[in-house]
């Protein structure tokens, strides 16, 4: 089927084909995460050197660095982030996993996309607007970031052409796209799957992929009333923030963190998805817990929803109320803490094969581990008084999210690449790849612990004006960092250059299921063609059916989900 | 663009992607009006604020949009037997509500206009009156948005129209009127909260 | 190399004592998930001739490991809280009945607005003296409570006293009151630990604990320049 032939626009641009969008969506997001990446080492190498001439930069004043703070946070949670591990993960992959030609919506999915595309255009335009690109904290917090005091007459155009009100924009775009992606993937999974596929034989990413659609879907609607009324005050004159006028600061952190903290686990959900295909597969053993893993999963996305406020236990909310916040964050560290040790048991007692794809998913487990544990400090009402807004904070989300983001990414490119490729990637390149990533974050961000711990305030410019701050070691420390993200941000171009060169040039995959795996895709051809399958699978059985058997008199330890056994 | 032909499970499709963007809409909505009700709580002068709005008209609404949902409801029934005159004939009475809907909001926007109510009320703010100038900022923000849902609604309600008129998509009457009685309810909740609740 | 910076507040110590303890449970938590893992990994390396296990804990003999992981680390998280509860109490929910020095201290971009009560000891009355430029130093007496009244006047700040583990953020339209007592002398630096603006990191004044003598010195040279 859907072998009609089709011009180049509609089969690359706008193709309604769901592996196209995905890598589409691929594509932008990585861009973005070169522009992200390329302001980080801007800015650390200002921290570290805050005198010196920046090499392909220059100068840099404060309201650039904080400029180039805000966009590297808000481009690398929403337009890498979001768009790499839900949406470009999901498009390749629901469909496929689930045994079917497409998504149940196509064309929503490709008008998603360009959706999304509309939004980072924006986002990129307001970095060159008259008077510059929005520098208030990605978190948006008003008064900072309205510009309204008192101001009940703003200049309409001016005020919508400005650095903030666009970034609020795109972020509406944003947002708007990924709910109709959301939409789609959760009718999709509801709809589209294979014969005989229930809802306890989905492979665990179809679910984290819906768990992680539902808890946006679920949170957003909070941050986007109230980005709407950020909007207007920046634009209209309304004081919705303006506490001279009635209006709460605060209001808006409630709204926003209401959004913020479930968004950390929209991000979260796919990793573990990806992680949850991997690990058994090169662990030759069922994965451990299955159903144990959705439950737990089900209770985090409610306790995510009762947590907000352990971002602002300084910022004068009842104390008696930050107590209850308190309970109910480290609470959400249990079902996770459930949910990787999982993952060890999987690990633990398998044949373990020792692959690329592995190797990515034992580095997420190990440094997602430091960022998971670093969270009792902040989620413990106390201690966070004096770690909030210091360095300590910074370092533990980089350890939460970069794992989440790169590792999750990366282990999922080199296991799925030969799928959707056709051909395998350099795996000495890969290798070299893993082990400098892995290595140089760790360099990266353990100094910034101890920097925070020692008190330094998250988002200054320079540490220059407070003597304290700018002990030997502090600096030493600094240079660390910097270094080490320079370095981390090199490493990515083996990476770069292996993807180019292995897509191109790289050896034919001489089996379409080369890791042995029991899911639907490695059914298909590699790679999969317009409508995915040449005969539709029917599924028999879980998708992790590992361990020795005799099939047909020979011997093997995997049954793929489709395989008819003879009774 | 017709949607996908491997299809296995017998739920349709566009009224679950319909519901679902529904949920997230009223969530939309539902903060909103929360965090209008919290300040309500902080501010009792509102109270006198929300007496200034024109009752009457606002009932009348209520009145009109209520009916609208009745004729999509209609619209919806004569679209399951393909019947193709009344399915227009209900959609174009719906739309003739939304239309008398939208009418008498901007009679009322003028009106609240003309009396320096406005979306920021610079004549309160310096009147020292922030907060209830607040309160007509919540007002235009909360009536407007559910304004551009009507048009919204409007504007699909004229794509199916379309459709039917070419004897097409009859299952997607039943989305258009979901849609409109999704924009019914909010404004059931708005009308008291910000006329009646004095 | 310290960890932290000197503890020089009634609760520095109280705050430290925290961070070891959350640390002594997150390593453990840390070293043994860690050690399974490479264990596991070096273990159970690949073989043709290995037949895998295939638990796939659903039963709870099989999830009894998980579960007892996931016991340990709410029983931390529980004696986390239960061991922080003073410490927050102290912190946040009294202020001292006895409010040896009553300090208004305001946020502005970019430097913080002191508010100190005029000869009759009163905050918030006529004869209040501001001290509003940036970079200058207050000074306030060691071993007394010295009540803040945290506001701001524009963007959200926040007073980071890093020495005395005290952080709270000034909020538009709030006045947040917390307290703090000094128990050792010296000049310190206050800090702004929230984005305000452009010139955020240079947002800096300074807090001179000294001996009650001493500090009735500077009071009085203050009120005698504000009567000038």
């Amino acid at each position: 089927m859907a072998t009609h032939t089709q011009s180049f626009w509609t089969k690359y641009i706008f193709s309604q084909d769901h592996k196209v969008i995905g890598a589409q969506y691929l594509i932008v997001g990585l861009i973005m995460a070169a522009v992200a990446g390329f302001f980080a080492y801007v800015f650390r190498y200002h921290l570290a050197y805050p005198d010196a001439e920046i090499p392909l930069w220059g100068t840099l004043d404060p309201r650039t660095y904080n400029m180039l703070v805000t966009t590297h946070g808000a481009l690398m949670i929403f337009w890498v982030a979001m768009p790499i591990l839900v949406a470009a993960i999901g498009n390749f992959l629901i469909p496929t996993m689930l045994g079917t030609d497409d998504m149940a919506f196509p064309f929503l999915n490709m008008l998603s996309f360009w959706v999304f595309f509309l939004s980072a255009v924006v986002v990129v335009t307001s970095l060159f607007v008259p008077g510059g690109g929005f520098d208030g904290g990605w978190t948006l917090y008003p008064p900072l970031s309205a510009d309204a005091y008192l101001n009940t007459n703003p200049d309409f155009w001016k005020a919508l052409f400005s650095g903030g009100s666009l970034v609020i924009l795109a972020l509406a775009l944003e947002f708007a796209s990924m709910l109709m992606g959301g939409i789609n993937f959760m009718v999709t999974t509801i709809n589209k799957r294979a014969r005989g596929m229930s809802f306890s034989r989905m492979p665990i990413l179809v679910w984290f992929m819906n768990f992680s659609v539902v808890t946006f879907m679920f949170s957003v609607g909070p941050v986007i009333a109230g980005a709407l009324m950020l909007l207007l005050d920046r634009v209209a004159g309304t004081g919705f923030y303006d506490a001279y006028r009635g209006g709460d600061p605060i209001l808006f952190q409630h709204l926003f963190w209401f959004f913020g903290h479930p968004e950390v686990y929209v991000l979260l959900f796919p990793t573990l998805g990806v992680m949850g295909e991997i690990i058994p597969t090169f662990a030759r053993k069922p994965l451990f817990g299955y159903k144990f893993i959705i439950g737990a999963s089900i209770v985090a996305i409610i306790l995510s929803m009762v947590v907000w406020a352990h971002h602002q236990f300084v910022a004068g909310i009842n104390p008696y109320m930050a107590v209850f916040f308190s309970v109910g964050t480290i609470l959400i560290s249990i079902p996770f803490a459930g949910i990787i040790l999982s993952y060890v048991a999987t690990i633990f007692g398998g044949n373990i094969r020792l692959e690329l794809p592995m190797w990515w998913a034992v580095g997420f487990l190990a440094t997602f581990l430091i960022g998971g544990l670093t969270g009792l400090y902040l989620g413990s009402n106390t201690f966070d008084i004096y770690a909030h807004d210091t360095s300590f904070v910074v370092a533990h989300f980089h350890y939460t999210l970069f794992p989440i983001t790169f590792f999750g990414f990366f282990a999922a490119f080199y296991y799925w690449f030969p799928k959707y490729a056709g051909r395998m990637y350099n795996d000495f390149l890969g290798k070299l790849h893993f082990w400098g990533t892995f290595i140089f974050f760790q360099l990266f961000a353990l100094p910034i612990f101890f920097l925070g711990l020692n008190g330094q305030p998250r988002r200054m410019a320079d540490y220059t004006a407070f003597e304290t701050l700018m002990q030997d070691w502090h600096i030493q420390f600094r240079e660390i960092a910097t270094i080490s993200a320079i370095l981390l941000i090199l490493t990515q171009f083996i990476w770069l250059y292996n993807f180019i060169v292995s897509l191109w040039k790289g050896k034919r995959v001489s089996s379409d299921n080369p890791w042995q795996a029991n899911t639907l895709e490695w059914q298909a051809p590699s790679p999969p063609p317009h409508g995915n399958f040449e005969v539709y699978p029917e599924v028999y059985r879980d998708p992790y059916t590992f361990g020795v058997v005799q099939v047909n008199g020979t011997k093997r330890d995997f049954i793929p989900q489709n395989e008819k056994l003879p009774s | 663009m017709q949607s996908t032909t491997v299809s296995l499970r017998r739920v349709p499709q566009g009224r679950l992607a319909l519901w679902l963007l529904i949920a997230g809409e009223l969530i939309i909505f539902g903060s909103a009006i929360v965090v209008y009700l919290l300040l309500r709580l902080r501010y009792p002068e509102w109270g006198a604020e929300a007496a200034k709005t024109h009752l009457s008209l606002g009932a009348f609404n209520t009145l009109v949009l209520l009916v609208s949902s009745y004729f999509a409801a209609k619209a919806h029934e004569a679209s399951l037997k393909k019947l193709k005159g009344k399915v227009l004939r209900y959609l174009s009475l719906t739309v003739l509500c939304g239309l008398i809907f939208l009418g008498v909001k901007s009679y009322e926007y003028t009106e609240k206009i003309s009396h320096g109510y406005t979306f920021t009320s610079p004549k309160l703010v310096e009147a020292g009156q922030g907060a209830a100038a607040l309160f007509w900022s919540f007002y235009y923000f909360l009536t407007g948005l559910h304004a551009l849902h009507v048009l919204v609604g409007l504007i699909a309600i004229g794509f199916i129209m379309y459709y039917v008129k070419n004897n097409k998509h009859f299952h997607r009457v039943e989305l258009v009127a979901l849609y409109w009685h999704m924009v019914d309810l909010i404004w059931i909740f708005l009308f008291p909260l910000l006329y009646i609740m004095q | 190399m310290n960890i932290f910076p000197e503890a020089v507040s009634t609760y520095a110590h109280e705050m430290d004592k925290l961070f070891w303890l959350i640390t002594l449970f997150a390593g453990l938590g840390f070293f043994i998930t860690i050690g399974i893992l490479i264990y596991s990994l070096i273990r159970f390396r690949y073989s043709p001739q290995r037949k895998p296990m295939t638990f796939r804990g659903n039963t709870f003999r099989e999830f009894r490991w998980v579960a007892l992981g996931m016991a340990l680390l709410a029983f931390a998280d529980f004696y986390v809280l239960y061991d922080e509860h003073d410490t927050w109490d102290k912190m946040m929910q009294s202020v001292p009945e006895e409010k040896d020095l009553h300090i208004a201290i305001t946020g502005r971009q970019w430097n913080w607005i002191f508010t100190y009560p005029g000869p009759d000891g009163k905050l918030y009355t006529a004869d209040d003296v501001i001290i509003n430029e940036p970079n200058s130093t207050i000074h306030i007496p060691i071993h007394k409570n010295v009540v803040f009244d945290i506001r701001s006047v524009d963007v959200i700040h926040s007073v980071f006293l890093k020495e005395a583990r005290f952080k709270y953020d000034a909020i538009p339209g709030r006045t947040i009151t917390k307290w703090v007592q000094f128990h050792r002398p010296g000049k310190y630096e206050l800090i702004c630990a929230e984005l305000c603006g452009v010139l955020h990191s240079k947002m800096r004044n300074f807090i001179m604990v000294e001996s009650e003598e001493v500090f009735q010195q500077w009071l009085d040279e203050l009120y005698a320049g504000t009567n000038e």
